[in-house]
């Protein structure tokens, strides 16, 4: 066990998050589903950790769950811890923290940005002014003094010309400045840790790899702690130093990005790499996709023992009847899978 | 060599008989001013598109939101009415079809959409959805009708069973069988699939763009794949048309475009797409500008690396660059 406890931890950098085990559960009238389920990470100063899977895989829930964001009469944490270290390098359990403590560490030690900048920004106040809101709240900023600090920021995420821009409504501007505006404002106090969460899915490929480089710079100048939460492999290996695979709310594999992606130990991680087109090969051959079969597990009624097993081609009788833990694999590099010595992905 | 002739041959096969085939093409939206409004001006959503695709050829349409692929899809299936311009469908001018007419002809032209959730109707069984196609265009009636869509779902990989069945009941990727079952369920020769795998998810997409190669090839259907991502577009198309603000900036064999982009755009397109190339020389700067007010000359030109003083003043030709390959863009002395 202190094997992939090692593992898990990257001791190199000083820690800012770490979830250990954490279980969210949301009660429905047709049951309970588990939408995060023994889930562990851990994210260090500078670094960018992934959490890639599909859609229903959990990867959202968690990131909702570390900011506290889920809604009390549905949502229930039923286990695990997280623990989040401050600038002066004291542990905080985000998870007893009173309402009024979460209220100063999100957006001000910890911040967010979402998938649709449109609906995360309020329709009825200029963007100056929602870029100001935080620095007034956190950081006591006068309104002159938060307003010169919204244009420095606005100027920092890109948008030319910030005086004309900072009294716009969200409406008046496009999807790729709302979302920087959205980076703008989850800046505003230099947070220790970003959750971008699908932060440039909604965007064209262009404005895309605009916001990509922009988050990447932003992130190196402050030596920011980052987790990216995605769908798109192909971001990750862009984007991240580390990566974790999200199965049916579980992580299935965790390690190194060049590592997963390159060498995956996981055979889930393998399959979803096979589904995504890739250049022709040397000879032009256009390279067959192979999909994954089946269909996600229902969440009410997960399948027992592997929640991959039904749609593994190296399911064996074991992998139905027990659980797998997440074994180490390599320095820094887990799998949940209990074949990984004997199969040759 | 062979392989020179082969793209030699498809090029003429396309110029003596293409089966669907547009000249000057145009769409423009936007009032022109009634009683009490001011006429705007138009948004130029489509400006002038030549295109030919050949039986059985896969045709890709790229580009940004806003480039106009969409309407462009509608457009050849004449869902929309164009402003200005001419298509023709294995040689039969559409848009001088009467409203009967047409309808009749919509058979041999269908349309599979981006969302498999607003597709179907959530009221109608999927046996009712597939049967009323095939009644409509097919003329089949009773036990016949229901035959034949049992057909068409076991072609996409379902089975009888999910006759009764409502669309609330099947996942993502299903729901997309289903609505290519719906499209195929006429005997079309021609599918416009706009976007058909951007709402799922990759395992599920790698599933339907099997799924669409494979009825494409078995059927020798005629595909306008329209998306904006390339790699799946890659994948599955013999020959891409790149648009930015309505105009058609590149058109090339896809292994063509893909290797050897010719245009500024399609150059910054490839390295924007993650996974594409490891290269980032160029990140576009800023925005596509509104269609309403298009930069004079060539529209690319104000996020252009390479504009000149002459690209303001010119409207490029599409003029060829190589077998088959055409671009817009009056520079030749460009690194890309």
């Amino acid at each position: 066990m202190p094997l992939i406890e090692q593992a898990v931890e990257t001791a190199a950098r000083r820690p800012v998050l770490s979830v250990q085990n954490l279980k969210t559960h949301f009660l429905t009238d047709a049951g309970v589903i588990k939408a995060v389920n023994g889930v562990s990470l851990s994210v260090g100063e500078g670094e960018t950790l992934a959490v890639v899977g599909e859609s229903g895989s959990g990867k959202s829930v968690t990131g909702l769950t570390v900011m506290r964001l889920l809604g009390r009469t549905t949502a229930r944490v039923v286990g695990g811890s997280i623990e989040f270290i401050d600038r002066d390098g004291k542990a905080i359990d985000l998870l007893n923290l009173s309402d009024m403590g979460m209220e100063k560490v999100r957006g001000h030690d910890i911040a967010m940005i979402f998938q649709d900048p449109m609906s995360s920004l309020n329709p009825v106040f200029t963007i100056g002014n929602q870029i100001a809101e935080p620095i007034r709240i956190h950081q006591g900023y006068g309104k002159k003094e938060a307003r010169a600090k919204a244009l420095d920021l606005l100027r920092q995420v890109g948008i030319s010309d910030p005086e004309s821009r900072i009294d716009s409504y969200p409406h008046q501007l496009s999807g790729g400045m709302r979302q920087r505006v959205m980076i703008a404002i989850a800046l505003a106090c230099d947070p220790r840790l970003l959750i971008a969460d699908e932060p440039t899915t909604a965007l064209d490929v262009t404005i895309q790899a605009q916001i990509m480089a922009l988050l990447k710079q932003l992130q190196a100048e402050r030596n920011m702690a980052m987790i990216f939460v995605t769908h798109d492999l192909k971001l990750v290996d862009e984007i991240a130093d580390r990566v974790a695979v999200m199965y049916a709310s579980q992580v299935v594999e965790e390690g190194p990005v060049d590592q997963v992606l390159g060498h995956p130990r996981h055979p889930y991680t393998k399959a979803l790499l096979e589904c995504i087109p890739s250049r022709r090969d040397a000879q032009g051959e256009r390279r067959q996709l192979h999909p994954i079969p089946g269909t996600l597990p229902n969440p009410l009624s997960p399948p027992s023992g592997c929640r991959f097993h039904p749609r593994c081609a190296f399911a064996a009788d074991i992998c139905i009847a027990s659980d797998p833990e997440l074994e180490a694999v390599a320095r820094d590099h887990v799998t949940r899978c209990l074949r990984w010595q004997e199969v040759a992905l | 060599m062979s392989e020179q002739a082969d793209i030699e041959r498809s090029a003429a096969e396309i110029r003596v008989q293409p089966l669907l085939s547009a000249r000057g093409i145009t769409r423009h939206f936007g009032n022109d001013g009634g009683m009490f409004s001011k006429a705007s001006a138009p948004i130029r959503a489509v400006e002038g598109v030549d295109l030919d695709i050949a039986s059985g050829e896969v045709l890709g349409v790229v580009g940004e939101s806003g480039s106009g692929k969409s309407t462009l899809g509608r457009l050849v299936l004449r869902l929309i009415e164009p402003t200005s311009g001419t298509v023709s469908f294995d040689g039969k001018d559409l848009c001088s079809l009467q409203t009967g007419e047409m309808r009749r002809f919509r058979r041999h032209m269908q349309m599979i959409f981006q969302d498999p959730f607003s597709s179907l109707n959530a009221r109608m069984t999927i046996g009712d959805a597939l049967v009323e196609p095939i009644a409509l265009h097919l003329g089949l009636r009773g036990q016949a009708a229901r035959d034949a869509a049992v057909g068409v779902l076991e072609r996409v990989g379902l089975h009888a069973d999910h006759m009764k069945r409502y669309p609330r009941m099947f996942s993502g990727g299903q729901r997309q069988r289903i609505a290519i079952a719906r499209a195929l369920a006429s005997s079309p020769r021609f599918i416009v699939a706009d976007e058909p795998v951007s709402a799922l998810d990759v395992s599920v997409q790698a599933e339907v763009i099997n799924l669409l190669q494979q009825l494409q090839k078995e059927l020798g259907l005629t595909l306008m794949f329209i998306s904006h991502d390339l790699s799946v577009v890659e994948v599955i198309t013999d020959r891409v048309m790149v648009l930015y603000l309505g105009r058609v900036m590149e058109l090339a064999p896809t292994e063509s475009l893909y290797g050897n982009p010719a245009h500024p755009y399609t150059a910054a397109l490839l390295q924007a797409a993650p996974g594409m190339t490891s290269v980032k020389k160029h990140i576009l700067k800023g925005e596509i500008p509104s269609p309403a007010n298009p930069p004079s000359g060539c529209v690319f030109r104000t996020r252009c690396p390479f504009a000149i003083d002459a690209c303001a003043h010119t409207v490029p030709t599409l003029r060829p660059v190589g077998p088959d390959h055409l671009k817009a863009c009056i520079r030749d002395d460009i690194e890309l």
